[in-house]
């Protein structure tokens, strides 16, 4: 993926400094509202549910604080990533049990010209595999910050 | 508010695609997929709530497509691109019903 592609997948309306949420049900949620104001949804509870059947599968919390919940729906159009913070975290029974505080939630449509889901969702797993990386998300003042972290090499 | 049909349809198709597609691949990036036997029994439970005659009618589309339920996008069937009548989309969105592709044969469903 190159910068102008994730420029257009990591979008300023899909920027969540302060998630006010304190559970897993409701931060999922709070993220999906998101893709309804915007618009990039229409069917909240089919996304929803996509999502947290995806949690049944298996937690997308991969540990050392960061979660990327995802699923494939008809739903959505176009490939979405809601970034969410929160720097008191959440129990989201992660892999290794600890709170939450930087989450992705990415939605893709099954259909997808681009076919950029699945190196998407390997990409932000390996970018946040780095405590640096992490560490500059977790103090990230603004937009442009986040974005110059997610371009930015490691 | 009870959900649709057409949504119950969509949400399965979503799950079986989930089952289908993304556990090696998922499980390749680092994704645990413990879940899979709850997530058959889920998609199994689901069954009772969707009107038999479109699960059967979905199950017969899946021996030949592998999404039997397709998005419209500006009039089109994205599953043959074909141009659906004008008429049929504005139902389509207003009735939340099933709607089939004339030309595929695939179920429709209206993202916008």
């Amino acid at each position: 993926m190159n910068q102008r592609e994730r420029a257009g997948v990591f979008q300023q309306e899909f920027f969540m400094s302060a998630l006010k949420s304190k559970t897993k049900p409701d931060v999922l949620e709070e993220m999906v509202e998101v893709l309804v104001r915007t618009g990039r949804v229409k069917n909240k509870r089919i996304v929803l549910e996509a999502i947290q059947q995806r949690e049944v599968l298996g937690s997308t919390g991969i540990g050392k604080e960061v979660a990327i919940p995802h699923c494939r729906t008809l739903a959505v159009s176009s490939l979405c990533v809601v970034f969410g913070r929160s720097k008191k975290g959440i129990a989201y029974g992660s892999i290794d049990k600890k709170p939450v505080k930087l989450l992705f939630l990415v939605v893709g449509p099954p259909i997808e010209k681009t076919n950029q889901y699945l190196p998407l969702l390997g990409r932000l797993c390996e970018r946040l595999h780095h405590a640096k990386t992490r560490n500059r998300l977790l103090e990230a003042e603004d937009y442009k910050s986040f974005l110059e972290i997610m371009e930015g090499g490691e | 508010m009870g959900r649709s049909q057409i949504e119950l349809l969509v949400i399965y198709q979503d799950i079986h695609l989930m089952l289908q597609d993304t556990e090696k691949e998922e499980a390749n990036i680092g994704f645990s997929m413990e879940g899979k036997e709850k997530l058959l029994q889920a998609k199994k439970e689901m069954e009772k709530n969707i009107d038999i005659r479109f699960l059967s009618a979905y199950k017969r589309l899946a021996t030949r497509f592998k999404h039997p339920i397709v998005p419209v996008q500006d009039g089109t069937c994205l599953g043959c691109f074909a141009k659906l009548p004008t008429s049929f989309s504005a139902r389509g969105r207003a009735d939340q019903t099933i709607f089939t592709c004339e030309q595929c044969g695939r179920m429709l469903y209206w993202v916008e």
